[in-house]
């Protein structure tokens, strides 16, 4: 029913470029997530999607329609699409029935027809019984689902949401997740989502576009994006990640690390190349054994946090525990295995899932 | 612990005394003397019957709430779209417009009076001529000694205070609201009847009544318009009963500014505790980056419209109080041989303007340096401390500033002459005091707000380091609210500077101050001498305006 199509966006502020040749196709239905730190742009995508800020340059269309281009700008209201915002923006001084009337009511559809729909979409937002209060009266998250309800009412075809969640506390935050996310599918809807959250994003995204400084680092299903990040800072970003500085030697198809240990690339040899690399690993990913493994090493420390055992462990010189990349691994065990290793030791570890990034680009 | 509670308590009580003294007893015994039978203290609404019998007093009233109502009216259908246009649209030269609407504020009204006094005199007003010359009118169009001339020079005069008001008002507010309702369909007109209008209201109706009260118990303007038309005001009849000196007289123009205190308290009570209940826009921390809304366009047309009423409103009537101060012949247009650098010399040389002046700067400085010291003390109670107490100061000073001067110099003449004990009457302490009830909210308010913004974890980082609460006041708060501490010493400085109303009531011939002197010369002696003298003031509030700017590194400006 409805894609949107960004086209070459470009934004300026002043001299300052906030957007950089963003292109890319939202399909119909699709749940699409736009990730990255605070000041990478995304709320401005969305904004523009909305029509609240004009792009500097580059060509937006919502389904057939062309939204925005070099002599055509359609205004908010005319875009037929919702949105919820961070702040929730529920008017203050309407009750629940006429928060979420107030689309209806400016379409001009009948007062049965406002009734029907209105009653509908609150208990779908499990508001029902709420229908007559004021906004004053109801907590962050009802206040949320208000805002959802309005943005869904007039059953738009796109459906924008900017960090819809972050002024919630965390239990609330992952069921209201579930709740969007259920919504969508029983609407069939398009939704475009702004967050920093990577956990939000994984949870409810088909589809994630991670960015940086106004420019797209990655675009991929949540499972591409956190195993197959294709840069430092998606890798970083996104999950937790050990990053090792080493030393590829194409010719014995080993990785040296700083102190000495090496072990055998067991990927493609066609893209294996000599010369400085960093090898990024995840905690998660690594395992540990008592008698043999890729790499030797020794406890430094660990932490227990119940569902993990969050240990440290350092495959270099024994007296070089100070972290400066190279010798020491963050490895996340299960929490049973805590207080079960001995720090003095050696254990050895094992990983097959690790990504290689050229050394030199930072 | 024990050590600190006495200091707030010693602190709130000292507050709070002087205020009791000098402000609550007056107004007490305004209410008693007007209300009880000086000989037998029974009570009877008699005084009340008696005086507005009068017909020249019932008038008065109705006049009063006539022209308070409609600068009320008028005042709000000009602040509220210029401060949406200039808040929230891509209008050109916002910045440039902002200042010189709220420049206006800081404006003595009787400025205002002055000089549309020159333009629409009914006879030669230059403005008059210049129309019925190009229109070809047989007779000039406009007469300022009438009602709707008050309540033109009134609201011109006072749109400033609702502009102020609904644009703080307007910057609060959650752009989000606006946005909510674009994306549910509504166009930008609709948003702004539908959500923008309902939202502010409550902030509306407090910047409305603001004008109503300010409007009613103002004096320059129709003591100046109105005495040559005949139309009085409950002020300006306080004033003339005050002058007959007899007890008679006293009695009267306490009832009749017991009624004005009434009328205001009511308006005091309605806008500050019961709009304030419905008040939607909470001050939040996080400054909001409002959505701006493009003209298209109407862009030009929306700015000459501005332009002209800024031409209309403020250029042509401050340039003519200019001209007139050069005019040899008010009778005549200023030209080259028509011009005079007489009456600028007199501003600097009349020894009696001078001293005038020396007066005010005394008083206003006193008044401005004890009203700051207040200020801050209340603002570290109002927002450090739990003692339950410390809305009590607070409230008195809101009373007092919502209290219209006339009734505060009334007040302080009936009972600072020596009748109770106390006789400060034909001293400058008098003023001085007049002064910091009227204004002390002012300052208040500014380095209040600029505590808030500081959170008291900077404070305990500073107690936590081993200073004393003293220590840390004077080392971390005080450096980081010295630009409000400042904008609050000018904010009480400059209104006591050029003060009439509770001068007129409280002068003596020692103690004259530079607004009762340049009213006197306005309606008695030398329009051209008085039009120096409010150039002076003029140039004096630009340059303390600039000078705050520069100061406060742009943070703070009237």
């Amino acid at each position: 029913m409805s894609s949107v199509i960004l086209n070459d966006i470009t934004k300026f502020y002043g001299n300052i470029q906030i957007i950089y040749n963003f292109s890319n196709v939202f399909n119909d239905h699709e749940f699409i997530t736009l990730l990255g730190p605070s000041g990478c742009g995304k709320t401005t995508l969305l904004r523009m999607v909305a029509g609240f800020e004009k792009p500097s340059s580059g060509e937006i269309k919502i389904g057939e329609k062309i939204v925005n281009s070099k002599n055509k700008f359609i205004p908010p209201e005319d875009r037929g699409i919702g949105m919820v915002f961070q702040s929730y923006a529920v008017w203050p001084h309407m009750n629940v029935f006429e928060n979420v009337a107030y689309p209806l009511r400016i379409k001009k559809f009948s007062k049965n027809e406002i009734n029907d729909r209105v009653k509908n979409i609150l208990e779908a937002v499990h508001l029902l019984e709420y229908i007559n209060r004021m906004p004053n009266e109801l907590s962050g998250g009802q206040q949320q689902r208000v805002a959802l309800a309005r943005a869904l009412v007039s059953e738009p075809g796109v459906l924008l949401l900017d960090e819809p969640l972050s002024n919630l506390d965390a239990k609330l935050r992952e069921f209201m997740r579930f709740e969007i996310k259920e919504m969508q599918k029983k609407f069939g809807i398009t939704v475009i989502y702004v967050t920093h959250d990577q956990n939000e994003a994984m949870a409810m995204s088909d589809r994630i576009i991670v960015l940086n400084a106004g420019k797209v680092q990655q675009v991929g299903t949540p499972l591409n994006i956190y195993n197959k990040p294709v840069n430092k800072f998606v890798a970083d970003f996104v999950g937790r990640v050990n990053f090792l500085n080493a030393t590829a030697e194409a010719e014995n198809g080993i990785i040296k690390f700083a102190d000495g240990q090496f072990i055998k690339y067991s990927g493609d040899k066609n893209k294996f190349k000599s010369g400085k690399i960093i090898l990024a690993v995840r905690p998660e990913n690594i395992e540990i054994n008592n008698n043999s493994g890729m790499l030797r090493g020794k406890l430094i420390n660990s932490y227990y946090l119940g569902d993990i055992n969050d240990c440290r462990i350092n495959i270099g010189n024994e007296n070089n525990n100070d972290n400066n990349n190279n010798n020491i691994l963050r490895v996340f065990l299960p929490g049973n295995t805590y207080g079960k290793i001995n720090a003095d030791s050696e254990i050895y570890l094992n990983f097959d899932d690790y990504i290689i990034f050229d050394g030199d680009n930072e | 612990m024990r050590k600190f509670f006495n200091l707030k308590f010693i602190l709130i009580f000292l507050i709070v005394s002087f205020l009791i003294i000098f402000n609550v007893f007056p107004m007490s015994y305004l209410i008693f003397r007007s209300f009880f039978d000086s000989n037998n203290f029974s009570f009877s609404f008699d005084a009340f019957k008696r005086i507005y019998n009068y017909s020249l007093n019932w008038n008065a009233l109705t006049n009063t709430l006539i022209t308070a109502f409609f600068s009320m009216v008028f005042g709000l259908i000009i602040a509220f779209p210029l401060a949406w246009l200039i808040g929230r649209t891509n209008l050109y030269f916002k910045k440039f417009f902002r200042t010189l609407f709220v420049m206006t504020y800081m404006v003595p009204p009787y400025v205002g009076a002055m000089a549309w006094l020159r333009l629409l005199n009914p006879k030669v007003g230059t403005l008059n001529l210049f129309l019925a010359k190009i229109f070809n009118l047989s007779e000039n169009p406009f007469n300022i000694y009438s009602l709707s001339g008050l309540i033109w020079v009134l609201t011109t005069f006072y749109y400033p205070y609702a502009f102020i008001t609904i644009s703080r008002a307007m910057e609060k507010m959650d752009p989000s609201f606006e946005e909510a309702s674009r994306i549910s369909g509504a166009s930008p007109l609709k948003t702004l009847l539908n959500i923008t209008l309902p939202i502010m209201l409550p902030s509306i109706v407090a910047a409305g009544l603001l004008v109503f009260i300010s409007a009613a118990s103002c004096y320059g303007i129709p003591s100046i318009i109105g005495a040559p038309g005949h139309i009085d005001t409950v002020t300006t009849r306080i004033i003339d009963y005050v002058y007959v000196g007899s007890a008679e007289g006293l009695t009267d123009a306490t009832t009749l500014a017991v009624s004005l205190m009434i009328i205001a308290n009511l308006v005091l009570y309605f806008s500050n505790f019961v709009c304030a209940k419905k008040n939607y826009i909470t001050v939040s921390g996080k400054s909001v980056r409002p959505n701006i809304i493009d003209l298209g366009k109407w862009r030009i047309f929306f700015t000459v419209l501005v332009f002209i009423f800024a031409l209309i409103v403020i250029v042509i009537p401050f340039a003519s109080v200019i001209m007139t101060s050069f005019t040899k012949n008010l009778g005549k247009p200023l030209t080259a041989s028509n011009f005079t650098w007489r009456y600028w010399n007199i501003l600097f040389t009349r020894k009696g303007i001078l001293e005038t002046a020396v007066n005010s700067l005394i008083s206003a400085s006193v008044a401005a340096t004890a009203g700051v010291i207040i200020s801050c003390v209340m603002a570290w109670l109002l927002t450090r401390t739990n003692n339950k107490f410390k809305s009590v100061p607070d409230f008195l000073i809101t009373l007092g500033s919502g209290t219209p001067s006339i009734v505060i110099a009334l007040g302080l003449i009936m009972t600072m002459s020596g009748k109770f004990g106390i006789n400060i009457y034909n001293t400058l302490f008098i003023m001085i005091v007049a002064y910091i009830i009227k204004y002390l909210l002012m300052g208040m308010r500014t380095i209040t707000s600029a505590m808030n913004q500081i959170h008291f974890s900077l404070e305990e980082a500073s107690l936590i380091s081993g200073a004393g609460w003293f220590q840390s006041f004077k080392n971390i708060t005080l450096p980081l609210i010295a630009p409000s501490v400042v904008a609050g010493w000018f904010l009480i400085f400059m209104p006591s500077f050029y003060e009439l109303t509770m001068s007129t009531l409280l002068y003596s011939t020692d103690t004259k101050t530079i607004g009762y002197e340049l009213f006197t010369y306005q309606t008695y002696h030398s329009q051209q001498t008085a039009s120096a003298i409010a150039t002076g003031i003029l140039l004096l509030v630009i340059i303390i305006n600039w000078i705050l700017n520069k100061l406060t590194k742009g943070e703070f400006s009237i």
